[in-house]
């Protein structure tokens, strides 16, 4: 199947390259660009691009609907208890007449916040300790990996309980954090493999020779070269990291009510589920929602990352 | 292979002492104490000044640290977990007794995923873009994206709230005769949800390890030399499939156990996961302390597992 209308651009101006190539002999100027591969990779994986526009909706609907309603997520007027779904509340009211959809957005809100902020921690701690380890190798290496081994040994879901328990039920922050500090070690591993397979990389070692310091060859040599695992993993880590912040919050250490979160909604519908079963479905749906949509998300960005895969053009 | 299994154990202990070093850190540093749940109320300065001599929190923390290491490994006495500081019984038979009940969580959960994603999944390799395939491919999708805990929480409702078929919560009924049978009734639900999770995640594990082996050279030559497909399936094909699976399934105790103690605290299934999770809710330092180092030896032991599966199943590796 022929795919170059799809980028009529590029073709053209690789087009007229040729053109002069024709003249010079000899052209050294890729046909396209790494990202340019990796869009129309990503592109042809059909779920990819699904999940991608799922998840644009689900961040929209997240950041603009709890803007546009403020504080209406936690109002109640007892004089629309359990009502049925209008216009300016598609899915009715519940039991103690808070607007159900303008509710589920700001926990939507919460969970995503919660799943973004934990995997930026992720990936931040991961590639710090990966990097310094794959570079610097050695005795350091050594001794992050054993810390990795250690912090893998404890079942991470239950470091998360203890920390949120220990330390500040109710606070969003310490989800976060408990989140982040327990799950960098994937990431770790995986900038680790790629630094150590980078170091002895004629690529590095020109950059060395050339006099090039430690930080800017880990920087701007290395690191572009070994992230396409880590946005991968990264992807990945917000479907786990959404998850296990609704698991806190229904288990009742997370998010606290009166503030949302599709978690401790899902408590509240337990205590309402003969009277108006329906909310216990709403938050889970969502859930597999943003589960799907970044895991769909990760998959294709492996696929089109992975410069091994490369398309024919 | 015996100094191999050896070395291992011997590299687990300076991992298990750095998770005992900081699940204590964690523990002891954090705010709040065991004794504030007496503060305020009609508790005497006195009494409570006993109880923090009685469990030893006023000696200095390193003191603490040492005093548990070295008394943790000597499990044959019966104190050297410590006592649960809520209900005051030794930590390592509270332990002991809810080994088997999260054992015959995890062991139904086990043997019905086996039972059935290892088939799920060769049929969806044989049979690979077919209809019977694509629908598994849905189904497990959905399974397997679903959070662990809102499917167990819906299993409960329909099943046990809703329509009444199987008790609420619990290992046996309140009051009963603790029979068997009265124990499998109240499993039906807890082990349903751990299967649905599992056997979305190892049927897609599965599917794709059978699909790796079948493009290989060797079956295209099993095939070339016109032996029976059942043959090169269930003999050339399947053996190779099952390496990377049996690997998997040692290192994924951690999530399994992550799996079961949501489950348990859904069901209030007195296993393991349920005590840790109540042990945190009481500040109850021996018994978190104890199941953190317990956890860790299971996933340590998990590890070890896997490595050993390896070798045995595959005869190409060797330690």
């Amino acid at each position: 199947m022929d795919h170059t209308e799809l980028l009529p651009l590029t073709t053209d101006a690789a087009g007229e390259r040729r053109a002069a190539a024709e003249i010079d002999e000899v052209d050294l100027t890729p046909v396209r660009t790494y990202w340019q591969l990796v869009r129309r990779r990503f592109l042809q994986h059909r779920l990819a691009t699904i999940a991608l526009f799922l998840m644009a909706i689900l961040v929209t609907a997240a950041v603009v609907i709890p803007l546009a309603t403020g504080d209406a997520f936690g109002r109640t007027d007892l004089t629309l208890i359990n009502h049925p779904p209008s216009l300016i509340a598609p899915l009715g009211y519940d039991n103690i007449g808070i607007n159900i959809f303008i509710r589920l957005m700001a926990a939507l809100q919460t969970s995503l916040m919660v799943g973004f902020m934990a995997v930026t921690i992720i990936v931040v701690v991961g590639v710090s300790v990966g990097a310094i380890a794959g570079y610097v190798g050695g005795v350091v290496d050594n001794l992050l990996m054993r810390l990795v081994d250690v912090v893998l040994s404890v079942p991470s879901f239950f470091l998360i309980v203890m920390l949120v328990a220990f330390f500040q039920t109710g606070n969003m922050w310490v989800v976060v954090i408990a989140i982040g500090v327990t799950g960098w070690t994937t990431a770790a591993r995986l900038v680790r493999g790629e630094f150590l397979a980078l170091r002895e990389a004629d690529f590095v070692q020109a950059a060395r020779a050339l006099g090039v310091g430690h930080r800017r060859i880990i920087l701007n040599h290395m690191l572009p070269a070994a992230l396409a695992p880590v946005i991968v993993a990264g992807t990945l880590g917000i479907a786990d990291s959404v998850v296990v912040e609704a698991t806190l919050s229904f288990l009742g250490f997370g998010i606290q009510p009166p503030n949302a979160s599709l978690g401790n909604m899902l408590t509240h519908a337990q205590d309402y589920v003969f009277r108006n079963p329906i909310l216990i479905y709403y938050p889970g749906v969502l859930l597999v929602l943003v589960v799907l949509a970044a895991s769909f998300l990760g998959d294709g960005l492996r696929d089109a990352l992975d410069p091994r895969q490369r398309l024919e053009a | 292979m015996a100094i191999y299994v050896l070395r291992r154990i011997l590299q687990a202990i300076p991992v298990l002492f750095l998770i005992a070093v900081g699940a204590f850190f964690i523990v002891r540093l954090a705010p709040g104490s065991p004794v504030d749940k007496f503060r305020g109320g009609r508790v005497s300065p006195e009494v409570i000044a006993n109880i923090i001599k009685l469990y030893q929190l006023d000696q200095p923390l390193p003191q603490q640290l040492w005093s548990w290491i070295t008394t943790f490994p000597q499990i044959w006495r019966i104190d050297a977990w410590g006592y649960s500081f809520t209900d005051g019984k030794p930590v390592l038979q509270t332990i002991a007794s809810r080994v088997p009940l999260t054992m015959l969580l995890m062991g139904t959960d086990l043997l019905v995923t086996a039972v059935v994603a290892i088939p799920l999944g060769i049929l969806g390799a044989v049979r690979q873009y077919s209809l019977a395939d694509k629908t598994i491919t849905v189904l497990a999708t959905i399974g397997y994206a679903m959070p662990t805990f809102w499917l167990g929480f819906i299993i409960r409702t329909v099943f046990g709230a809703q329509l009444r078929w199987f008790p609420l919560f619990g290992a046996y009924t309140l009051g009963g005769d603790q029979s068997p049978l009265d124990l499998l009734w109240h499993l039906v639900l807890p082990a349903s949800t751990l299967i649905v999770v599992s056997v979305a995640g190892w049927s897609r594990y599965m599917r794709s390890s059978m699909l790796e082996v079948l493009r290989q050279d060797y079956i295209r030559t099993a095939r070339a030399k016109g032996l029976a497909s059942s043959r090169v399936l269930y003999k050339h094909a399947l053996r190779n499939a099952l390496i990377p699976i049996v690997t998997l399934f040692g290192l994924s105790i951690p999530i399994l156990l992550a799996g079961a103690a949501v489950t348990e605290t859904v069901f209030s299934w007195p296993g393991l996961g349920y005590l840790g999770v109540q042990a945190v809710i009481t500040r109850d330092y021996p018994t978190v302390l104890a199941f953190v180092m317990v956890g860790g030896i299971m996933v340590i032991l998990g590890n070890l597992l896997a490595d050993i599966l390896y070798a045995a199943v595959d005869p190409r590796i060797k330690y």
